[in-house]
């Protein structure tokens, strides 16, 4: 009875209210520290040897087409008052460049990360709402309304700049150019042509467009952008998608075509090529580059060494880092007369 | 506010100085107070709104709450907005709703803002209601105290507080005399003595009706409102006549009328007028050290940040101005905006955008972590107190638990608060034999039934004996020892106590509770004080009733320090019984006394235990002898000459070849654990001084009983402050003497100059001793003495206390923490915190105190090192966007990164980091002194934080950089990356492991998966895509950010980099600590049962009388109930004027003789 009443006065008698939770410090002993750190530095300078391994195993093959030098074939195109002029680009290749091949095109000094470009866009317009086919909201200007005051459809910046070079692979096969086949499907983002881009549900597409202008840098409005694919036009256009998707830094690349088809599907075979450039994209007034990229992938994505590099140089700092602490341990430890 | 404070208190030691050096001259009397007229005082009261004031006459009561449903909310906002960091996040919001530079979206401050006031609103509500619920008796007790208005006339009945400083018109004893009791007041327990006027009295008195009180119109003039306890400067104007008033027609509010029936006064301060508030000090909001720091840090911070974003802005119409000028794609987007215009908004947008460097949440979790840690304080088992252990510890004040961590001086007052106020009767020695049990009696566990003794054959007992001897007993009924029947003969007739009798049975009201002490250890021995009148005593000797005739009584001075009476035994003959301090006993005493070898031995055994000791002698008296000497006496009294000198020598002639008879020790009872607890707190490097109103010779005693002073410790004094002081010095001051030091220079002006570098001379003074005893102070002066610490050291202050008279010394410290003691409810309202006992502050601050500081410490640094890194990335990214305040992160990531992913590891830290157990904190006292000297937290530690932030945020930018530069991963999947390494790394440095904090890892990053795909997710873009612009970072489907090996592997070695500086520090510092730990490491601080070792010189005896005279005079002058004479002089019995009450006694010890000779 007495033992009741006591605890009931006392009711917050717990290991939480009397501070005496179980407490587990795993820093507090050097058994455990030192392996500990010796142990994470061998994982990360495993897991270096893996990346890196795996990064040197990808062929990368990247050439700048922006005409710059007087010996590039696409210098004639650098004037950008030269519309529709095509360039070619040839390359070799000794051995098979495995496949899948992955061809990207680059731009270097490229500001799309750029916080009034990046907003430079209409999401509810973009996603099939009419409404904003007529009024655009005010983030796309000056890319709202043309000089008619019609509204620009797809509005803004940042859909205007869409990349419009246009890529085609020949393999030059005893003197004559056997074209190879590009698949343009699946290289934007599942959610991109699913949810934050749509088309409005007029048929045909083109009606949707009736009382607007194409961005003014465009050469042919957004339902024409793939004439050959009906279904690959307006705002769920691959290469629009890719395009809308902004890059982080000011050197990207972005993914134009994989080559999987075909005599191709499991590599570009040795051989000459030619690349038949349509060059409309002007970057030369801003020091920018261009450039085209065949890469095949690994399980870990594009060719990427810096992440091996860095993971072997911060492994290697912990096993480093534990054996001095093992002799400043020891010192301690263990005082002179030891 | 600190500087008005300042002033506050520089007033308050101006007015101080004048009180003790010169007549008061500088207040003027203005206030008017009419009796009995209301509507005169009503429409003049005081009121208030915010910070407007207006009306003259204060309310009784304060406001019962703060807040009405109509003024919460503006006056929540009010208070809140009076924060400087409340009004920046309102800016931050303010700016965020501008389109053209809201770089993140509004909600991103305002849903935070929004909580932190709604939180902190509903904390000050319910704080206003719990306050008024749990008023305290001293301010909310019977409901008429707040419809007290000036000029009322109020009666006051026997043992009630008096609710307002009132004049005292007359009372139902004999010339109109009152009793009450000061303890509230000034710590002291003897009773004081007010009067009315006599011509109030006998207006008043030959007619006690209602009527006559309710027609009395006088017209009190006299001074403001002021703080000064012991003066009263005023008149009455009443029937066409002026009467002067001092402070001894005063009775102040707090104090306790006793021994008096009824007493009628009338009000003339009420509410906040009244002396003891005016005493109470100002009400000033209470920062942390830490809070200062962070404070600084935090406008560092700010500052940072700005000069940060003026920087990038300049990037950025750098940029305008060269390179996207070039490329049509972006000038377009700027055209016609000059590059400085540019420049001027991505200022603005930076300074948003790196705001939460500096969050909000960093306040709210402050704060939360503060109360939790009061919670704690109230929930500890062990520092429950009372009856039943049903008082637990409780922290008022929420918000300076991490302080308690780093106190340097702890100021302690005495009376209740290191002492119980009980003195026990605990051993005696007669003709050389020691009675009672030799142990240490501070050990002694409970006094709840100390009564072994067999006293039922006394039927005057009733309890209460704390010297347990047969021996004793049996010696004194078996009538064989003269000597130990003399002695109680003594303890029964030499002293001032009166009785009453109350149910059969006599009760004593002892000016002194050490006489009390005696007296009542008397009649349990079966010697029974019954009654006395004016010139006779009557004692019942083991049921034999016997009268005394009392011819003189020589009282009790503190300069004597011995009292005598002089009686003439029923059989005839003439005794002189003395009782006094050791010293002046002995060298008294007869040529070869008997058993003085034993007596000195007993005496010094009970030095060694602590106890108080009086030397009880006699003196058989001639008749010839009292003869002439009160012939003498009779002379002595017209000369005017020496008069002094002549009294004092006669004095010393009636008490010589005393005889001992042996001594008495009596206990001044110790709270439990005193001794262990000041001595542990000193092993902690605490410097305890003790503040007292009470008088030297018992604090310097209680300083010895309680491990204050060690018996070698050296006591300087007086004039010996100007010596150097050694390791083992304490220092000794009253406060007069702290008065008279303080302002030597009689030139005011001087004065405000010289006092602080007298300040810092003194304190390095005491720098040096081991403690510092204040006496006789005012409670005034307890809080310049605070004060002064404060000025002079950089050391936290703590102060201690139970009464009404610690409050403002309480409230003056740093922290102030009150004893829910005997004394009243005002310190612990006052109080930041509230203990049921001295000793819980071992506990309250080697362990919560200690543990409060490390977490807050820790917890703080974390906070602003998860922030900072965590924004200043966006400093680095500028570089890469075209300077253009381009966010890096999702704004829902920004919004519940500090809210949600991170916010629960870090509040698991501050709630339960503990680097040792509250056993060890206890046991290691040295542990402590990280806290004092600020190892945790300091700025240069908060800089080595900061730049460990700024690291990490490069780490956490460039590692991703090297990965995505030139590839094809987008904007999207780098924010995913950065973010989840941002957290990685953040909960990565988690130190303290309980299953709580792995849960709350566990939910911080289950609450990361989970609210990310919500945020992420298609439909919430659906409705709203410019809020949720992250679609498709699901965990399943293919082609996006968070399935991605790359994003993982780069989380992972970013968060690993970040954090492994500090990883590798802490490693470090715990294999050069560890070994420290072990080599400091000693036993358990184990206090030994055996009393000091202490030669003769320490023997301390003492006696709890009021530094001015004692009662004696109104007892032989017959100004006690039974007898109408009036007493001739009242000046100078007021407990601070010592050299007054010496002279006053001179004044009138002659007529008593003169009297007494008379009437024989």
């Amino acid at each position: 009875m007495k033992e009741e009443l006591e605890t009931a006065n006392r009711p917050d008698n717990t290991a939480f209210t009397q501070q005496r939770l179980p407490a587990w410090q795993p820093m507090l002993s050097a058994g455990i520290v030192i392996p500990g750190f010796v142990l994470i530095g061998l994982a990360f300078i495993g897991i270096g040897v893996a990346l890196f391994i795996a990064s040197q195993n990808i062929t990368v093959l990247e050439k700048d087409y922006t005409g710059v030098e007087i010996t590039s074939d696409c210098y004639k195109c650098s004037n950008p008052s030269d519309k529709n002029c095509t360039c070619k680009l040839d390359f070799s290749l000794s051995n098979l460049f495995e496949g899948p091949v992955f061809f990207y095109y680059g731009l270097s000094n490229y500001f799309q990360s750029q916080r009034s470009y990046g907003v430079s866009k209409d999401d509810y317009q973009l996603s099939g709402d009419l409404d904003y086919f007529k009024t655009p909201i005010s983030a796309c200007s000056p890319y709202q309304y043309d000089a008619n005051q019609n509204p620009i459809v797809p509005c803004g910046s940042l859909a205007n700049s869409m990349f419009n070079d246009t890529f085609k692979l020949y393999q030059i096969v005893n003197g004559t150019k056997k074209l190879v086949p590009f698949d343009g499907k699946g290289i934007a983002w599942w959610t991109d042509y699913n949810i934050k881009y749509r088309n409005p549900s007029v048929t045909p597409l083109k009606n949707a467009f009736n009382g607007t202008v194409k961005p003014p840098f465009w050469s042919k409005p957004a339902y024409e952008l793939d004439t050959s694919d009906p279904s690959n036009n307006g705002f769920v256009n691959q290469d629009f998608l890719v395009w809308m998707r902004r890059a982080a830094l000011p050197d990207f690349r972005k993914l134009y075509r994989r080559i999987t088809e075909g005599d191709y599907a499991s590599g570009l075979p040795a051989g000459n090529y030619s690349l038949e450039i349509g060059y409309n994209y002007p970057v030369l007034s801003f020091g920018g580059r261009k450039k085209v990229v065949f890469s095949n992938v690994s399980w870990m994505g594009g060719k990427n060494q810096f992440l091996g590099i860095a993971y072997l140089v911060v492994g290697s700092l912990c096993v480093v880092m534990s054996t001095v602490m093992l002799i400043v341990y020891a010192k301690f430890k263990f005082p002179e007369d030891d | 506010m600190p500087s008005s404070n300042l002033v506050g208190n520089r007033e308050r030691q101006f007015v101080v100085v004048i009180g003790f050096s010169l007549t008061l001259y500088l207040t003027d009397i203005t206030w008017e107070v009419r009796a009995n007229s209301r509507h005169f005082h009503k429409h003049r009261r005081r009121r208030s709104f915010l910070c407007f004031r207006w009306g003259r006459y204060a309310v009784s009561h304060s406001t019962l709450f703060k807040y009405s449903p109509l003024t919460f909310l503006p006056l929540t906002l009010y208070e809140q907005f009076q924060r400087a960091a409340n009004l920046y996040f309102l800016l931050m919001v303010v700016m965020q709703c501008v389109p053209a530079i809201s770089s993140i979206p509004w909600y991103t401050t305002t849903i935070p803002l929004v909580i932190v006031l709604s939180v902190r609103g509903l904390k000050d509500l319910a704080n206003d209601l719990v306050r008024s619920l749990t008023h305290p008796p001293i301010t909310f007790s019977p409901s008429q105290w707040k419809d007290v208005c000036v000029g009322d006339v109020l009666r006051i009945h026997k043992d009630q507080i008096i609710p307002a400083d009132l004049l005292l018109l007359c009372s139902s004893e004999p010339h109109s005399l009152c009793y009450v009791e000061t303890a509230d007041i000034d710590g002291e327990t003897n009773l004081k003595y007010r009067q009315a006027l006599d011509a109030t009295h006998t207006e008043m008195t030959s007619d006690p009706t209602e009527q006559t009180l309710a027609a009395f119109n006088g017209i009190v003039l006299c001074e403001e409102p002021n703080s000064r306890l012991y003066t009263f400067r005023g008149e009455l104007h009443w029937r066409g006549e002026r009467h002067p008033l001092d402070s001894e027609h005063i009775l102040l509010r707090g104090t306790v009328l006793r021994n008096t029936d009824t007493a009628f006064g009338m009000a003339i301060y009420t509410g906040s007028d009244s002396k003891i508030l005016r005493n109470v000090g100002q009400l000033r909001v209470k920062r942390t050290q830490i809070e200062k720091v962070l404070n600084k840090v935090v406008i560092g911070i700010v500052l940072f940040l700005l000069l940060m974003a003026l920087l990038l802005a300049v990037g950025s119409g750098v940029f305008q101005g060269r390179v996207s000028s070039q490329i049509e794609v972006l000038s377009a987007l700027t055209r016609g905006n000059s590059p400085i215009y540019t420049a001027f908004l991505t200022y603005w947008s930076y300074v948003i955008l790196l705001s939460p460097a500096m969050p909000m949440s960093l306040y709210i979790t402050f704060e939360m972590i503060h109360v939790l840690h009061s919670l704690f304080i109230g929930w500890d088992v062990e520092m429950r107190g009372g009856v039943e252990r049903s008082i637990p510890a409780q922290a008022r004040n929420t918000s300076l638990n991490e302080e308690l961590g780093q106190v340097g001086h702890l100021l302690s007052d005495k009376t209740g608060t290191l002492t119980q106020n009980r003195l026990l009767f605990r051993q005696c020695c007669i003709a050389g034999n020691v009675y009672g049990k030799d142990e240490l009696p501070s050990l002694c566990p409970t006094s709840a039934s100390p009564q072994t003794l067999d006293l039922s054959w006394n039927p005057f007992s009733c309890g209460g004996l704390y010297l347990s001897d047969q021996r004793l007993v049996d010696k004194l009924r078996g009538q064989q020892c003269t000597q130990s029947r003399q002695f109680l003969t003594t303890l029964a007739l030499c002293h001032t106590v009166m009785t009453e009798w109350r149910n059969g049975a006599p009760v004593y009201q002892a000016a002194s509770p050490d006489e009390e002490a005696l007296v009542g250890a008397a009649r349990e021995l079966g010697w029974v004080f019954l009654s006395r009148t004016r010139d006779s005593l009557t004692v019942s000797e083991l049921g034999v009733k016997r009268h005394y005739q009392l011819l003189t009584l020589l009282d009790f001075t503190s300069q004597r320090r011995r009292m005598s009476v002089l009686v003439r035994e029923p059989e005839g003959g003439l005794k002189l019984y003395c009782k006094g301090a050791d010293i002046v006993i002995l060298e008294r005493l007869q040529k070869d006394c008997p058993h003085l070898e034993s007596t000195e031995r007993a005496l010094d055994l009970f030095a060694q235990s602590c106890l108080r000791t009086l030397c009880i002698a006699e003196r058989t008296v001639s008749e010839a002898k009292w003869e002439e000497w009160s012939k003498t006496m009779a002379q002595a009294a017209m000369t005017t000459r020496n008069h002094d000198d002549m009294l004092e020598q006669l004095h010393d002639d009636m008490e010589r070849d005393l005889k001992l008879l042996g001594v008495t020790a009596i206990e001044d009872r110790l709270q439990d654990g005193v001794p262990e607890t000041i001595s542990l707190l000193r092993q902690a490097g605490l410097k305890v001084w003790v503040l007292t109103g009470d008088k030297k010779e018992t604090a310097v005693n209680i300083g010895y009983a309680c491990r204050l002073l060690d018996p070698d410790t050296r006591l300087l004094e007086g004039d010996e402050l100007r010596e150097r002081a050694g390791e083992k010095s304490a220092l000794v001051l009253t406060g007069p003497e702290l008065v008279n030091i303080h302002y030597r220079s009689k030139d005011l002006e001087n004065l405000l100059i010289q006092e602080p570098e007298w300040g810092a001379r003194f304190m390095s003074l005491a720098g040096l001793c081991q403690s510092v005893l204040c006496c006789r102070v005012t409670p005034g002066q307890k809080a310049d003495v605070v004060t002064l610490v404060r000025k002079n050291t950089a050391s936290i202050t703590m102060a201690i206390g139970d009464g009404a008279n610690d409050v403002n010394m309480i409230k003056t410290a740093h922290i102030g923490v009150g004893l829910a003691g005997v004394e009243g409810g005002q310190a612990v309202q006052n109080a930041d915190y509230a203990l049921a006992k001295f000793s819980f502050l071992q506990r309250l601050l080697l362990v919560h105190g200690r543990w409060s500081y490390r977490r807050i410490a820790v917890f703080l640094r974390y906070f602003l090192y998860k922030t900072c890194s965590f924004a200043l990335v966006h400093i680095w990214f500028g570089f890469f966007n075209g300077f253009s305040a381009q966010s890096l992160y999702e704004n829902w990531f920004i919004i519940l990164y500090t809210v949600f992913y991170t916010a629960m590891p870090v509040e698991c830290l501050g709630i339960f980091e503990q680097d040792v157990s509250a056993e060890c904190s206890l046991s290691w006292p040295e542990l402590y002194k990280v806290g004092q000297r600020q190892e945790l937290f300091n700025t240069w530690l908060l800089a080595a934080t900061l730049l460990h932030a700024l690291y990490t945020s490069l780490v956490l930018f460039f590692m991703p950089l090297g990965v995505f530069y030139n590839s094809a991963l987008d904007y999207q999947t780098m924010a995913v990356t950065v973010s989840i390494a941002s957290l990685f790394s953040i909960i990565l440095l988690t130190r303290h492991w309980t299953k709580w904090s792995v849960a709350a890892m566990c939910v911080s990053f289950g609450l990361f998966f989970v609210c990310t795909p919500i945020t992420h997710s298609p439909k919430l873009f659906e409705k709203s895509p410019v809020d949720y612009y992250f679609p498709g970072t699901h965990l399943t489907s293919t082609t996006n950010a968070f399935p991605s090996p790359v994003v993982w592997f780069t989380a992972l070695l970013t968060a690993w980099t970040a954090v492994l500086p500090s990883f590798t520090i802490l490693m470090f510092d715990l294999f050069s600590d560890f070994p420290q730990v072990h080599i400091t490491k000693h036993g358990p601080v184990e206090l030994q049962k055996s009393g000091f070792r202490r030669g003769d010189s320490h023997r301390r005896s003492s006696y709890a009388m009021s530094q001015g005279r004692g009662i004696g005079r109104l007892i032989t002058s017959g100004a006690s109930r039974r007898i109408t004479f009036p007493p001739v002089d009242r000046r100078g019995t007021l407990g601070d004027n010592v050299t007054l009450a010496g002279q006053t006694q001179s004044d009138d010890a002659p007529k008593n003789i003169t009297e007494n000779g008379s009437s024989k």
